[in-house]
C-alpha cells in the first residue's frame, strides 16, 4: 500500500512535468496543427542552458531559471520563424519531416558541442522529504506539482480572458476570420510557440531537479511520452494536456513499481495506440467530420 | 508488344551486366572486403528504401516505424537459422530461404495486424501511431527470452553474400516497378492523389491501404533478414526509430514516389557515411539539415515521382525508335474490361428515393425527398444554397448514411453499401471541386476508374501473367476511345492539371464514364466556367446520353444549363422538394421564383416559420 | 473621391481566372450591391479586397490610399470590415467573445460598452445569449452575431458575403433590414448576395457579375425590373 502511494506521488510529479511540456504541444498543434517533434529537444537546449549558467557561469537558479526560459523561447521563435512558416500551407507531410530534422538537428549539435557523455545537474534543494505515515513526499515532488498546477491554471486563464489569449483561440478557429478581426496572425503565432518554450524551458529544470543529468538526448524520451500525453488528453487541448500528463506519469510509475521497468515504456506507447484506436480525438477531445 | 519484350530485354542486360561486373571486381580483389560489404549494406538499404517508399511516396501515408518490420524479419530469420543448424543440423546455405521467407511473412503478418487498425487514422496520427508500434515492437523484442532480450542474439551464420543481395534487391525492384504498373498500383497510386476521388471511382481505399502496408512490411523483413545474415548478431535497438528515420531520409531524398531515385538516395546515403568515416559525429547533423533545406526548397527531392527508363536512354542513344513496328505488329489478344448490362424494368426509375433523409445531431439537412430518375434521362437538382443537393448526392453515393428512407438502383436498396460498391453497382459521379487524379496523366485517370471492371490479381499484375497483359491492352484500348470520344486523345499523356479548367471537368465525367454507370450524378459541372464552356458542356452532355445508355442526374445554379438540357427539374429547398417539374413550369413556379429571386411582392408569406441551420 | 475603388482586377486561383478586369467604386453612405450566379466570382472579390487572397494585377483604394499591398490585418484599423461568406464565427467562444474579437484593434475600451449597446439594439436576440458558445445558436443568429462582430470594428465600409445563404425568408427580411438601418446611421456598405431581389431592394447601385466579368451596372431600383436579370436567374 505504501509503495502504491509512493509510486502515486512520483508519478504525480513526473506526470506533472509532462503535462508542462505537453501544453507546449498541445498548443502549438492546437493552432498551427504541427506536431513539433523538435519541442522535447528543446527542453534539452533549457536543460544544457540551466547547466552552464549554474555550473560554468556561476549564476544562482532563479537567474539560471530565467535564462533557460529565454533560450528556449528565442530558440523556439527562430525555429518557427525559418522552418515552419514557409511550409504553413505545404502538405503536412512536409512539416512532420522538417520538424523531425529539427529535432534531430538540435540533438546532434549538442551532441557535437557537448559530446555525448551525460553532465550532473547541480543539486537546487538540500530540503528533505515530507513523510506522512510510511509515504515520503520528495520537496521536488511537492514544489513540482504544485508549480506545474499552478501555470496550468495560469496559462488557461490566459487563454481564456486576456486579449492575446482570445487572439490565440481564434487564430486556431479559423486563420482567415482572425485576420478580417484585424489580428496579427504572425504574430499570434510567434506568441504562441514563446509560451510553449518558455514552460519547456520551466518543465526542463523541474525535470532536471528530478533527474539531475543531462545529455543531447534527454529530451527525445519525456518529449514523446508528453507528446502522448496531449494525444490521451486531446491533442490541442489545454485541460487535456494537463489530464494526460497526470495520467502518462502515473501509468508510468506504477507500472515501473509493480510490473516491470523495462515494460513501463512499453505501457506508455501502448496507452498511445489504444486511444488512437478508440478515440483519437482523445479524452476530452471531439470527433471531426470531412467535408466532401 | 514488341517494344515492352524490348524493354525487358534491355532491363535483363544491364543488370546481368552490373552484377558481372560487379561481382567480378570483388571476386578478383579489386574491391575489397570493407567495400563489398558496402555494397551489400546498399543492397539491404535499398530493399527498406523501395519499400518504405511503396507507403510513403505511392500511398502517399507517412509510416515512421518500418525499422520495426525489419526487427521482425532480421530476428524471425535469425532464430530460424540458428535452429535449423543447430538442432536439425541443416547446412546454413540452404536454411537462408526458408529463414528470408519467414522473416518477410511475419514481417507482412505484424504489417497487417497493425496496419487494420491504424490505417483508420489519418495524416499526424497515422505516423505517430506507426511510431507508436514500431516502438512496442522494439521493447517487446527487448523483453523476449526467444530473441535474447536486451542482448539480442548473436552467432547466427554470416552466410549472406553480394550475389544473394544483389539478386534479391533486384527482384524487389523488379516487383516494385511491376505492381507500381498494374491496376493495382495505379489504384495505390490514385489514394495518394486523391482518396476520396479514389473511392468514388470503384477503389476500396481501406483494402488497398492495408495491402500496400502489408506489402511493404514484407519487404522490409525480408531485408532484416538479410542483415541478420550478414551481421551475424542483432538487437533491438539497432532497429529503433533513428533506424526509421534514416530510411524516411533516403525516402524523402530520392522523392517520394520515384523507385528510381530511392535507389540513387539508398546508394548515397549508405556510401556518403562511410566515404566521410572521419567526419562520423557529423552525419546526422548533416542528415538533419539535409531534411530540413529539401522540405524548405525541394520537397520533392532529387526524382519527385519521376522514373529513369533505361530503354528511354537506349532509344535516345541509338536512335532507335519504331513506334510504327509495334502497329504492324500482330493483333494480341485483348480483354476488355465489363460492361455490365444492366436490369432494368419498363417504366420503372433506374434510381429512386423514397422518403430519403439525414439528420446530423440536431439538423434535419434532408427531409422526405422522393426522386426518381428514368433510363437516359436528364434530370435537374436546383435550389439555393444550403439547400442540402450535395447532401443528397452524398447519400446516393454511400458517403453518408441517411438516417430515414431508402435509395433503390435498378430495384435493389443501396443504402449501407460503401462507395465503392455503389460505384460497381453503377453510380457513377463527380464533384464540385473537381477531383483528378493530378500528376497521373489524362489516360491513366481513365485507366484508374476501370479498376471495377477489371480482375487480374495482384500477383498476376507483378508476374506479367497473360491475364495481366490482355486486360491492360483492353482498358487501353477502350480509355483512348472514350478520349477520342470527348476531342481529348490528344491530351491523353498529359498530366491532368496541365488542363484549361473547361477540359479538366471533361476529363473527370470522361472518368466518371470509364465505370460503365446506369447513374450519372454532376456536381455543379459548369462551376467556374465562361459561357463558351458551359455551352460546349450542354452539347457534352447531350452526347453522353445519346451515346452511353445513362440516366443523368446533375445538380446546377446556372440556369441557362439546367434550363436548356434537362427534361426535369427537382427544386430542393432547406432539403425538401418544393417543386418538380419541366423547365417550363419550373420557371413559372411561384414559390421557386421566390426561393430563388427573393420575394416579387415584398411581403413574408404566411405560416414561414423555422430556420435553417449551418450549411449542407 | 469614392470611398472604395477597384481598378482593373484580375484575380486566379492556380489555372483558373476567377475575376477578370473587375473595376467597381462604392461612395460614401451608399448601399452598392454585387449581384450574380454562384461561382460568379462575387466571394473572391471581396477576399480580394480584404486581402485574404492576393491580386494578380489591379489596384483597390481606399479612402484614396492604395491597400492593395496591406497585410490583411491592418484593413480592420483603416476601416474595412466584412461579415465573410458562412459567417466564420469563432464556434468555441461565448457571443460576448466573439463581438470582443470584431473589436480587437479598438483601443478605446470605453466605446466598447456603447458599440456592444449598439450592436445588441440592432440584435436583441444576441443579448439574451450574450454567455452561450457561438456554435450552438442557429443559423440566423450566427448571422446576427457575425454582422454585429463586424459592427464592433466601427467601419466606415462594412462589407458583407451573402448574408441571406442558408437562412428563412422571415430572417432575411429582418437581416436586411438591419442592414437598411445600419447604412442609415452612417456605415457604407458593399452587399455581395445571391438574392437578387433583397439586395436590389435596398441598394443605391448594383453590378452584375457573370463568370468573374461585370456585365451590368446601374441604380437597383432600374436593374430590379429588368429582364436581363430575370433572366440571368431563371434563364430563359
Amino acid at each position: 500500500m505504501v509503495l502504491f502511494f509512493n509510486q502515486l506521488i512520483n508519478g504525480l510529479g513526473t506526470g506533472a512535468i509532462y503535462a508542462l511540456i505537453a501544453l507546449g504541444y498541445t498548443m502549438v498543434y492546437g493552432i498551427v496543427k504541427l506536431i513539433n517533434f523538435a519541442h522535447g529537444d528543446i527542453m534539452m537546449v533549457g536543460s544544457y542552458t540551466a547547466v552552464l549558467l549554474m555550473v560554468n557561469a556561476g549564476v544562482s537558479f532563479p537567474v539560471a531559471l530565467m535564462g533557460s526560459m529565454l533560450i528556449c523561447v528565442v530558440f523556439g521563435v527562430a525555429i518557427e520563424r525559418v522552418a515552419y512558416k514557409p511550409l504553413r500551407e505545404a502538405p503536412r507531410i512536409c512539416s512532420l519531416i522538417t520538424a523531425i530534422g529539427v529535432s534531430y538537428l538540435l540533438q546532434n549539435s549538442a551532441q557535437l558541442l557537448f559530446s555525448a557523455n551525460p553532465r550532473p545537474f547541480p543539486p537546487v534543494f538540500s530540503v528533505p522529504p515530507i513523510t506522512l505515515g510510511g509515504i515520503s513526499i520528495s520537496f521536488v515532488t511537492l514544489v513540482t506539482v504544485v508549480v506545474s498546477v499552478l501555470l496550468m491554471i495560469g496559462l488557461n486563464l490566459f487563454v481564456m480572458t486576456s486579449r492575446t489569449g482570445k487572439a490565440m483561440r481564434a487564430v486556431s478557429e479559423d486563420i482567415g476570420a482572425a485576420k478580417l478581426m484585424g489580428i496579427n496572425v504572425n504574430m499570434t503565432i510567434s506568441v504562441t510557440f514563446a509560451i510553449g518554450c518558455a514552460l519547456a524551458g520551466i518543465g526542463a529544470f523541474l525535470y532536471c531537479i528530478a533527474y539531475p543529468s543531462v545529455a543531447p538526448t534527454m529530451g527525445a524520451m519525456p518529449g514523446l511520452k508528453a507528446f502522448i500525453a496531449a494525444v490521451l488528453g486531446g491533442i490541442g487541448i489545454l485541460p487535456g494536456a494537463m489530464l494526460g500528463g497526470f495520467i502518462m506519469g502515473v501509468a508510468e510509475s506504477l507500472t515501473k513499481g509493480f510490473v516491470s521497468t523495462q515494460l513501463s515504456d512499453a505501457v506508455v506507447y501502448g496507452i498511445l495506440i489504444i486511444v488512437l484506436l478508440f478515440k483519437p480525438s482523445g479524452m476530452l477531445g471531439r470527433v471531426q467530420r470531412e467535408k466532401v | 508488344m514488341k517494344s515492352k519484350l524490348r524493354s525487358y530485354i534491355i532491363n535483363l542486360s544491364a543488370t546481368l551486366l552490373v552484377y558481372f561486373v560487379l561481382s567480378t571486381l570483388i571476386g578478383s580483389g579489386a574491391i575489397n572486403k570493407y567495400y563489398a560489404s558496402i555494397l551489400i549494406m546498399i543492397g539491404i538499404n535499398v530493399i527498406m528504401t523501395v519499400s518504405l517508399n511503396l507507403t510513403t511516396g505511392f500511398l502517399g501515408e507517412l509510416a515512421l516505424g518500418h525499422a520495426g518490420f525489419m526487427s521482425v524479419g532480421a530476428f524471425t530469420a535469425g532464430i530460424i537459422t540458428k535452429q535449423l543448424t543447430a538442432s536439425m543440423g541443416w547446412d546454413a546455405a540452404a536454411c537462408l530461404p526458408i529463414s528470408l521467407l519467414a522473416g518477410g511473412i511475419l514481417a507482412a503478418v505484424m504489417g497487417f495486424l497493425i496496419g487494420v487498425p491504424a490505417l483508420r487514422l489519418k495524416g499526424d496520427y497515422l505516423a505517430i501511431i506507426t511510431l507508436g508500434f514500431g516502438e512496442i515492437i522494439r521493447v517487446i523484442i527487448q523483453n523476449m527470452q526467444i530473441t535474447g532480450g536486451a542482448s539480442g542474439i548473436s552467432r547466427i551464420p554470416r552466410i549472406n553474400n553480394f550475389s544473394i543481395t544483389f539478386f534479391v534487391m533486384a527482384a524487389v525492384i523488379v516487383v516494385m516497378f511491376t505492381l507500381g504498373r498494374s491496376r493495382h498500383g495505379r489504384a495505390i497510386l490514385s489514394i495518394r492523389e486523391n482518396a476520396v476521388a479514389a473511392e468514388s471511382t470503384g477503389i476500396s481505399v481501406t483494402r488497398y491501404k492495408i495491402f500496400a502496408f502489408t506489402f511493404a512490411a514484407f519487404f522490409a523483413g525480408i531485408a532484416g533478414g538479410l542483415y541478420a545474415h550478414q551481421i551475424g548478431r542483432i538487437s533491438a535497438a539497432t532497429f529503433d526509430f533513428n533506424k526509421s528515420i534514416e530510411y524516411l531520409v533516403m525516402v524523402v531524398l530520392g522523392g517520394m514516389g520515384s523507385i528510381t531515385g530511392s535507389i540513387i538516395a539508398a546508394g548515397v546515403l549508405t556510401l556518403l557515411p562511410e566515404l566521410l568515416r572521419q567526419f562520423a559525429d557529423y552525419r546526422m547533423l548533416l542528415y538533419s539539415i539535409m531534411l530540413i533545406l529539401m522540405m524548405l526548397f525541394r520537397p520533392k527531392g532529387l526524382m519527385g515521382t519521376a522514373e529513369f527508363s533505361l530503354t528511354f536512354v537506349w532509344d535516345r542513344l541509338t536512335g532507335f525508335y519504331k513506334r510504327a513496328a509495334s502497329s504492324k505488329a500482330t493483333p494480341k489478344p485483348v480483354t476488355m474490361p465489363d460492361s455490365p448490362t444492366y436490369a432494368v424494368k419498363e417504366g420503372a426509375p433506374v434510381l429512386e428515393t423514397r422518403n430519403l433523409g439525414i439528420r446530423f445531431g440536431g439538423l434535419q439537412a434532408a427531409e422526405g425527398v422522393n426522386l426518381q430518375l428514368f433510363d437516359n434521362e436528364i434530370v435537374g437538382l436546383i435550389g439555393p444554397n444550403g439547400a442540402g443537393k450535395t447532401t443528397v448526392f452524398n447519400m446516393l453515393t454511400g458517403v453518408y448514411l441517411p438516417t430515414e428512407g431508402d435509395i433503390q438502383l435498378l430495384g435493389q436498396s443501396i443504402v449501407g453499401k460503401k462507395t465503392y460498391e455503389i460505384v460497381a453497382d453503377g453510380v457513377a459521379r463527380t464533384f464540385q471541386n473537381i477531383r483528378l487524379f493530378k500528376s497521373m496523366t489524362v489516360l491513366e485517370n481513365i485507366k484508374v476508374a476501370f479498376h471495377t471492371r477489371m480482375h487480374y490479381s495482384p500477383a498476376s499484375g507483378i508476374f506479367r501473367l497473360p491475364k495481366y497483359a490482355r486486360e491492360e491492352r483492353g482498358i487501353e484500348q477502350r480509355a483512348r476511345e472514350l478520349l477520342r470520344v470527348f476531342n481529348m486523345e490528344e491530351s491523353a499523356d498529359l498530366p491532368a492539371d496541365g488542363l484549361p479548367y473547361g477540359q479538366q471537368r471533361k476529363l473527370e465525367i470522361c472518368r466518371a464514364l470509364a465505370t460503365s454507370p446506369k447513374v450519372l450524378l454532376l456536381d455543379e459541372p459548369a462551376a467556374g466556367m465562361n459561357p463558351i464552356e458551359t455551352r460546349e458542356l450542354m452539347e457534352t452532355i447531350g452526347l453522353i446520353r445519346n451515346r452511353f445508355s445513362v440516366a443523368i442526374l446533375l445538380i446546377e445554379h446556372d440556369m441557362k444549363l439546367v434550363m436548356g438540357i434537362c427534361e426535369r427539374i427537382y427544386v430542393l429547398n432547406y432539403g425538401r422538394i418544393i417543386a418538380q417539374g419541366t423547365p417550363t413550369e419550373i420557371r413559372n413556379n411561384p414559390e421557386v421564383i421566390r426561393a430563388y429571386l427573393g420575394h416579387s411582392d415584398g411581403g413574408v408569406k404566411k405560416g414561414e416559420e423555422g430556420e435553417a441551420h449551418g450549411n449542407a | 473621391m469614392a470611398m472604395l475603388d477597384v481598378n482593373g482586377l484580375n484575380v486566379y486561383y492556380g489555372a483558373i481566372h476567377a475575376l477578370h478586369d473587375v473595376s467597381f467604386t462604392v461612395e460614401k453612405g451608399e448601399i452598392v450591391t454585387l449581384i450574380g450566379a454562384n461561382g460568379a466570382g462575387k466571394t473572391s472579390i471581396l477576399h480580394a479586397i480584404s486581402r485574404l487572397i492576393p491580386a494578380k494585377s489591379g489596384t483597390i483604394a481606399f479612402n484614396g490610399q492604395p491597400i492593395t499591398g496591406q497585410d490583411a490585418y491592418k484593413l480592420v484599423g483603416k476601416g474595412l470590415s466584412q461579415v465573410p461568406e458562412g459567417r466564420r464565427i469563432f464556434a468555441q467562444m461565448t457571443v460576448l467573445e466573439n463581438l470582443e474579437m470584431g473589436a480587437y484593434t479598438r483601443r478605446d475600451k470605453g466605446e466598447l460598452q456603447r458599440d456592444l449597446d449598439m450592436v445588441f439594439g440592432h440584435f436583441p436576440r444576441l443579448k439574451e445569449r450574450v454567455k452561450q458558445m457561438a456554435g450552438t445558436l442557429s443559423g440566423g443568429e450566427q448571422q446576427m452575431l457575425a454582422t454585429g462582430r463586424a459592427l464592433m470594428a466601427h467601419p466606415t465600409l462594412l462589407m458583407m458575403d451573402e448574408p441571406s445563404m442558408g437562412l428563412s425568408p422571415i430572417l432575411v427580411e429582418e437581416i436586411f433590414a438591419i442592414i437598411r438601418d445600419i447604412n442609415k446611421e452612417g456605415t457604407t456598405i458593399l452587399l455581395v448576395e445571391q438574392n437578387a431581389h433583397m439586395a436590389l431592394s435596398i441598394a443605391n447601385r448594383a453590378y452584375v457579375l457573370e463568370t468573374g466579368n461585370i456585365v451590368m451596372e446601374g441604380e437597383a431600383s432600374k436593374l430590379l425590373n429588368d429582364d436581363q436579370v430575370k433572366s440571368a436567374y431563371l434563364g430563359t
